[in-house]
């Protein structure tokens, strides 16, 4: 494992010559080759080892200078192999690059490689996936959680710095909560999908993993530009946060936060214990905490799955083994050909969530679902802003447990429930930090809570986070 | 078709746009290219891309809604329309299902008899053409430099009652999309294509029967005999006491009959959703004055102009008008000419030139007959140089060598004979030869004149001056 703790500190180390890109590039290599987790789908290895040569010569300007990356394989990567975590793209090099990965090599970031997912995001566990089940670094008898797991992985066994994930239903902020890392989503709008291949599009957000919210920073700085290729992107340009955090000196917590005891009351007893405690401490330290209402939070799981899989059954429609994906050749016809080839191609969860969204979406079904679901996307998002009326950030547990047991079997729906708390945010299309804190009493694994913010306060909340990130720890 | 039914039909016309770029992606339109040449990640549905408006094809869309009389959304939205087919790569088309970007909008239709009918227009809306598929025997191939073509859908209401009327509007929107530059509108070469929506009711009833949709029409021709077929088809239905299912129809050019393509019960179910990639699209008070300001003249905009400034007829001018490039050449001899024959040029434009126009499937743009050429021929005749009979003859010599008339009849000494006293002499050898005819004129068969005018021509290959011979026949026979 590497020496650096974080990306600041290797920041540092390169810029300051005890380290070269290269070295600090063939170590975390080193440890994603070593394979105990099963984190990588592609690894980029001569790819980045190029990279790291091409950073020591021009020398360390930016803070992700010859920083090593992993990227979820959902997002596109020119000429590398960009599989979804799905048999379907088994074999899908994609002919152009994606924003995001062009904007983090752009700033000098050195990608190791391709991790795993759950196919096409649809998932909480990290199991869903032909590429097996990831593995919970700290204690293998564990999940990681999903269904960005392998993102968090690889920065938690060290081959990655940080690595990016993507959140449409808490798929970052769970298994950072799940691993004791620090996860990011952003405001919705805040950066590019161009370039990510898409689950749910109204919910989609590209979401990075680190260590602190100093990282998340230099990561958000990086990743922000404007991108006239996505419609959907505020063109508000990047964000400077980094150096805020850095040449801040108000240590001060002066922020109301806004807390829905119900949502604690309905968490595990180690999990409600530990978030108990980091309330409790952080009053000590000066925030205040104010009662507030979510009242139609509790319909967020129900929205979710109909809006969520609507779009997916939408967005999954060019991977019919004519254009894209595997394509199985006994087919009768045309018809008969899409049938085998998405049958095969696709796991037993996004064929779920394909059937179900298929569904919603029917003619006679949609307005009782898909129509009704949207109205009630509105009231959630409403909740919200009542609450924005009376305080800075609103605070939440991220999961009612901590990371989920290889051998718990749940079914559908109780894996659901597991993002109960994570989903309104995105349904609300806000920014929200999952902070890692304290261990759970029953298991040692890592506890934690999320720190919600409005639309477009992202940097805001970055750096509050990191207040709350730094007098917590 | 017996007339116990009366037909109802409405369209949906689909015309590509003549962007320099695709509707979400810098491709440039080149949908006869090399195949799969002009296609990109987005076009090609690459996982992981996403569309971006083309500014250009909305403001083409609110042109052709203004110039339809249409109400603008300010805000209008883009729907996915979702089904699978090799030549639509994302799966969905992107179109305009709840809120179009124009809606309740009419043309006014001017039948020969110069009777006025209103045609309603529902909405027009923004979408995108597919790819091409070709089939051939064990295998189908896909074209994709078409997919991703900005495309409006006009859809009307369900106004018509005859496939004349189908077609005259047809026309209209076409020289419309023309003048305004906005689409190449040929049907032929599938930058526009025509869905017919059909029904009959008995005679005098309110209640609409139930109608078939016949698509992808690529002819007028093909639109006229697919309705007539559709008419015939569902009336000896109706005769029989048979119902007529709500079915897809394709038209078979070969065989003049449609074919079912679906029925509606197992109707294809579009899924539609609205397009989470692209935001609203919003239009603006401002955007809507500046285009209309900057609105080209419109096809009933010149044909009142030509009616007020060279005092044609009605009639004249809706035929000139119908085609840009024809008003363009009338217009232009029209101010090359000196007098005031706008009438006589009219009348050549109308007839010569349009029958060797069509006859050659030519472009009036490009021909060796230019209006400066007509203009001069025009002249010819009026200044009584030559006369209509010669200048018909050499219309067709102009037409293909592009020669000019004033060299052709210099060359051939076509000039008309004015001269009386030559031609009285010739006059007088006719009376002579034809006692029988000078007796029928005399007792007033006015119409043997012509005969006499005839037998002049004849004798002067067509010289002698119509009007002097008539006048010195009247007077030598002192009518």
């Amino acid at each position: 494992m590497s020496e650096f703790k974080n990306i600041y500190d290797a920041h540092l180390a390169l810029k300051n010559k005890k380290i070269s890109a290269k070295e600090l590039c063939v170590e975390h290599i080193k440890v994603a080759k070593e394979n105990k987790n099963n984190t990588f789908i592609t690894l980029t290895e001569d790819f980045a080892l190029e990279k790291a040569k091409k950073i020591d010569e021009k020398g360390i300007n930016n803070h992700l200078d010859g920083i090593p990356f992993s990227l979820k394989d959902l997002f596109i990567t020119k000429n590398i192999r960009t599989t979804a975590g799905s048999k379907m793209l088994y074999n899908y090099i994609p002919p152009y690059e994606g924003t995001t990965s062009d904007n983090l090599q752009d700033a000098g970031a050195v990608l190791i490689g391709k991790v795993g997912c759950d196919e096409f995001g649809m998932g909480s566990s990290n199991e869903n996936t032909p590429f097996g089940p990831v593995n919970l670094p700290i204690n293998n008898d564990y999940l990681p959680g999903g269904s960005s797991g392998a993102s968090a992985v690889s920065v938690l066994e060290g081959s990655s710095l940080f690595s990016m994930g993507t959140d449409t239903g808490g798929s970052v902020r769970l298994p950072a909560n799940f691993c004791g890392l620090v996860g990011y989503k952003p405001t919705y709008g805040r950066v590019s999908r161009y370039g990510q291949i898409a689950y749910a599009s109204s919910l989609d957000q590209a979401s990075p993993f680190a260590k602190t919210p100093l990282d998340i920073a230099m990561i958000m700085d990086s990743i922000t530009k404007n991108d006239e290729k996505d419609s959907t992107q505020a063109p508000i340009g990047a964000m400077n946060s980094a150096s805020k955090i850095l040449n801040n000196t108000d240590k001060d917590l002066k922020m109301t936060i806004g807390i829905d005891r119900s949502m604690i009351e309905g968490c595990r007893e180690d999990v409600r214990d530990s978030l108990n405690q980091s309330i409790k401490e952080l009053e000590k330290k000066g925030v205040k905490f104010k009662d507030i209402s979510l009242p139609h939070l509790k319909y967020s799981v129900a929205v979710y799955y109909v809006i969520a899989t609507s779009e997916a059954s939408s967005n999954l429609a060019r991977f019919d083994g004519v254009h894209f994906g595997y394509s199985s050749k006994n087919g009768k016809d045309l018809e008969d050909s899409y049938a085998l080839s998405r049958s095969i191609g696709f796991h037993e969860e996004v064929k779920r969530r394909v059937l179900l969204g298929t569904f919603c979406l029917s003619s006679g079904y949609s307005d009782e679902y898909y129509s009704h679901a949207c109205k009630v996307r509105k009231l959630i998002y409403d909740d919200f802003q009542k609450a924005f009326k009376e305080c800075d950030y609103v605070y939440s547990p991220v999961c009612a447990t901590t990371a989920f047991r290889k051998d718990e079997i749940l079914t559908p729906l109780q894996m659901y429930m597991n993002d109960l708390y994570t989903i309104p945010v995105n349904l609300a299309g806000l920014p929200s930090m999952a902070i890692p804190y304290g261990k759970s009493s029953l298991n040692s694994l890592p506890t934690g809570f999320q720190l919600i913010g409005n639309s477009f306060k992202d940097e805001e909340l970055i750096l509050d986070g990191h207040k709350v990130f730094e007098v917590l720890k | 078709m017996s007339n116990k039914y009366e037909t109802v039909i409405g369209i949906e016309i689909h015309a590509q746009l003549n962007t320099k770029t695709k509707a979400w992606c810098n491709c440039e339109l080149k949908i006869n290219g090399f195949e799969n040449h002009y296609v990109c990640e987005v076009c090609s549905a690459q996982p992981g891309t996403l569309p971006v408006v083309n500014k250009q094809a909305v403001e083409y869309a609110l042109m052709l809604g203004l110039a339809t009389d249409c109400n603008i959304n300010k805000t209008s939205f883009y729907d996915r329309k979702n089904y699978f087919y090799p030549d639509l790569p994302k799966g969905y088309q992107i179109t305009q299902f709840h809120t179009p970007i124009c809606k309740d909008g009419s043309l006014d239709l001017i039948d020969e008899n110069g009777v006025t009918k209103k045609i309603r227009i529902e909405r027009i809306q923004l979408e995108e053409d597919t790819g091409k598929s070709t089939h051939y025997n064990d295998y189908s191939l896909v074209n994709l430099n078409r997919a991703g073509t900005p495309l409006v859908e006009i859809v009307t209401m369900p106004d018509f009652k005859t496939a004349k009327e189908v077609t005259n509007f047809l026309k209209k929107i076409q020289s419309i999309l023309v003048y305004l530059d906005v689409s190449k509108g040929n049907l032929q070469d599938g930058n526009m294509r025509c869905d017919v929506n059909l029904s009959l009711m008995p005679k005098g009833s309110n209640t609409f029967g139930t109608r078939t949709e016949v698509k992808n029409l690529n002819s007028f021709r093909s639109v006229e005999r697919a309705i007539a077929h559709e008419q015939s088809r569902q009336a000896q239905l109706l005769d029989k006491g048979e119902e007529v299912l709500q079915q897809t129809l394709l038209f078979d050019v070969d065989t003049g009959a449609t074919r079912v393509l679906r029925t509606k019960s197992d109707a294809d179910d579009y899924r539609y959703i609205p397009e989470p990639d692209l935001l609203a699209l919003s239009v603006t008070e401002e955007n809507i004055r500046k285009l209309k300001d900057n609105l080209p003249e419109l096809p009933t905009d010149k044909v009142n102009r030509f009616v007020k400034d060279f005092k044609i007829p009605k009639y004249d001018a809706e035929v000139i008008c119908s085609e840009k490039k024809l008003a363009n050449y009338f217009e232009e001899a029209c101010s090359l000419h000196s007098g005031n024959a706008y009438k006589k040029i009219s009348n050549w434009v109308m007839v010569e030139l349009l029958k060797l126009v069509n006859e050659a499937k030519a472009d009036v743009e490009t021909i060796k007959l230019t209006p400066k050429h007509l203009v001069e021929l025009v002249e010819l005749i009026e200044s009584g140089k030559i006369s209509g009979k010669i200048a018909k003859e050499i219309f067709v010599e102009v037409y293909d060598t592009g020669n000019y008339p004033s060299a052709i009849v210099k060359e051939k000494g076509l000039e008309q004979n004015s001269d009386s006293s030559e031609i009285e002499e010739i006059v007088k050898e006719i009376i002579k030869a034809h006692p029988k005819e000078v007796e029928e004129l005399k007792s007033g068969r006015d119409r043997v004149m012509g005969f006499f005018v005839g037998q002049v021509m004849k004798k002067t290959q067509g010289k002698a001056n119509p009007k002097i011979t008539s006048d010195l026949v009247t007077k030598l026979l002192d009518l």
